[in-house]
């Protein structure tokens, strides 16, 4: 029983401190990304485009397909369903409002927290075993400002940007599924789509993907830093990185939609 | 003439007291210790006696629990971050790994902290990058990336990289740990000839004895966290110390027995 309760508190502990470090971690970026309007060579452009390519052109091909199965799958689910009440035609509709709203920042998420998470934390981890992190910090570069700054600003363009690729791929899927495979008028289902579709559900989804991208950055870069020892590090190091952002995008993507559907209607 | 060398030269590094502690373990006790201007020291001592951990507070990855550390007029202990990077130009640091940038080439490992700390223009960083590496020994190879290269070579790409912006002291972490003893010696000899021609003061953490004897101005043996002895290389190799004297040979009997009685075993176990 005490060992029971021990070990409660003791992970409860250790979530409390992970959480601090983050916050700790996530002061320090922000600082930094303010002083860097002002201050000359703190934030480099070429570093924060070198990044915006790694992480987000290389991304697009599994970003597409994902987006346009996932598309694909809400169509054919929804059609089965809705021909029960003769409603086939709003097929567009289903798929449109809930791609956009949920389906793809949630799942360009989870996608990215798994290709770009993951090379982060690996990334910084490795640099910290191998003294890379030292020998920056002893050439007077804060790593925070010359690594983590450069990461977390590029995903926060990328990810936006994607979830926008999936969100389009997605309509796409439905679409072609639902003209082709169901039978549905073409003509129909597109008017259905953009009927449906107003401009809140557009952006409501891409201010959750801006927060998906400032958590999976920030827990990936911060576990990277925290690698103690060698490979075995490395590896929890990238494990641990991509569980935390996806629990930490499912927790803030049922907050985020409880305030922006249920506490500010527009 | 080497002690008159000592006598007479400023010291650009002095330690007073340091003490660091992990948990309840002192890992440096009280180490008292001054470098001396323009010369190599090295910094001597079995595994685990504290010396890197030494180095890390000297380069100000560290912070003490106590003491003080002062470089070249600075205490650099809680010293703020801007005051700490001014001073932290004014050294270069040679890790035990290289700590080369993977993902980038030899060159621009050399040029990065030309670019992040000076305002010199594309050209003339290309022109010291080239200067510095034909110093090391490895013109051309500006364009391999660290993955293409020797460890040998890797070494020398740091040494170059640590004296990319002219430093006054080069800090050495186990220079030839890892390297044959042909590179190694090649090592030895760069770290001569920087600090003969370029008057760099050289802080050199070793336990290879027959380099740290080919290279060294004065020594420092740390043992359990404490300066046990100093002195130039003549005196530190002929001194009564019976545990320098065992470190000096590298035997296995002496002041530390190989086998140690159970009660002893049992003593050397709480004292840690």
């Amino acid at each position: 029983m005490e060992t029971f309760f021990g070990n409660i508190g003791r992970t409860a502990g250790e979530i409390l401190a992970g959480l601090s470090r983050l916050t700790a971690l996530a002061g320090q970026v922000t600082a930094t990304f303010f002083r860097g309007f002002f201050e000359h060579k703190l934030v480099r452009t070429r570093h924060v485009i070198h990044q915006i390519v790694l992480m987000g052109v290389d991304s697009l091909g599994i970003i597409c397909l994902v987006g346009a199965s996932v598309g694909m799958v809400l169509a054919l689910q929804a059609a089965y369903q809705l021909r029960q009440f003769g409603a086939q035609l709003y097929t567009g509709s289903l798929v449109s409002v809930s791609v956009t709203r949920e389906l793809g920042p949630m799942v360009a998420a989870i996608v990215l927290s798994g290709r770009v998470g993951a090379r982060l934390a690996a990334e910084i981890g490795t640099m910290k075993v191998q003294e890379e992190i030292d020998a920056l910090s002893t050439m007077g570069l804060n790593p925070v400002q010359y690594l983590v700054v450069p990461r977390c600003l590029a995903f926060l363009i990328v990810l936006p940007l994607l979830t926008v690729i999936t969100d389009v791929m997605g309509m796409t899927g439905g679409f072609l599924i639902s003209s082709l495979g169901l039978h549905i008028n073409p003509y129909l289902y597109l008017d259905k789509t953009f009927s449906a579709l107003v401009l809140k559900d557009i952006y409501t989804g891409l201010i959750k993907s801006g927060l998906f991208a400032i958590l999976i950055s920030l827990v990936s870069c911060h576990e990277g830093l925290a690698v103690e020892g060698g490979a075995d590090g490395v590896g929890k190091a990238t494990t641990s990185a991509v569980v935390t952002s996806i629990v930490l995008i499912l927790v803030v993507d049922c907050l985020a939609t409880a305030v922006l559907y249920y506490v500010l209607p527009a | 003439m080497n002690k008159t060398k000592l006598d007479n030269g400023k010291s650009i590094i002095t330690v007073k007291g340091l003490v660091k502690r992990f948990g309840d373990r002192a890992v440096l006790d009280g180490v008292d210790l001054e470098i001396p201007d323009g010369q190599i020291t090295v910094i001597m001592g079995g595994s685990g006696c504290g010396k890197s951990t030494l180095l890390r507070h000297l380069v100000g990855l560290y912070q003490p629990d106590e003491g003080e550390i002062c470089i070249d007029g600075d205490n650099i202990v809680g010293l703020e971050t801007k005051k700490m990077n001014g001073v932290k130009r004014k050294f270069g640091m040679l890790f035990q790994g290289a700590a080369l940038f993977n993902s980038m080439t030899v060159g621009e490992n050399v040029a990065l902290p030309l670019r992040e700390h000076t305002d010199l223009s594309e050209e003339i960083i290309q022109i010291i990058v080239k200067v510095k590496l034909e110093l090391v020994g490895l013109t051309g190879f500006e364009d391999f990336m660290p993955h293409q290269i020797s460890g040998g070579m890797k070494k020398r790409v740091a040494l170059a990289r640590a004296i990319a912006l002219d430093p006054k002291i080069v800090f050495y972490d186990e220079p030839g740990a890892g390297l044959d003893p042909i590179t190694a010696s090649m090592i030895d000899q760069l770290i001569l000839d920087l600090s003969r021609k370029l008057k760099i003061t050289s802080v050199v953490v070793s336990h290879e004895m027959k380099s740290a004897f080919r290279i060294a101005d004065k020594m420092i043996v740390l043992h359990k966290g404490r300066v046990l002895e100093t002195g130039s290389a003549e005196q530190i190799k002929n001194t009564a110390n019976p545990y320098i004297q065992q470190f000096v040979h590298g035997e296995p009997e002496g002041a530390i027995p190989f086998r140690q009685t159970s009660e002893a075993y049992l003593k050397g176990l709480l004292e840690t």
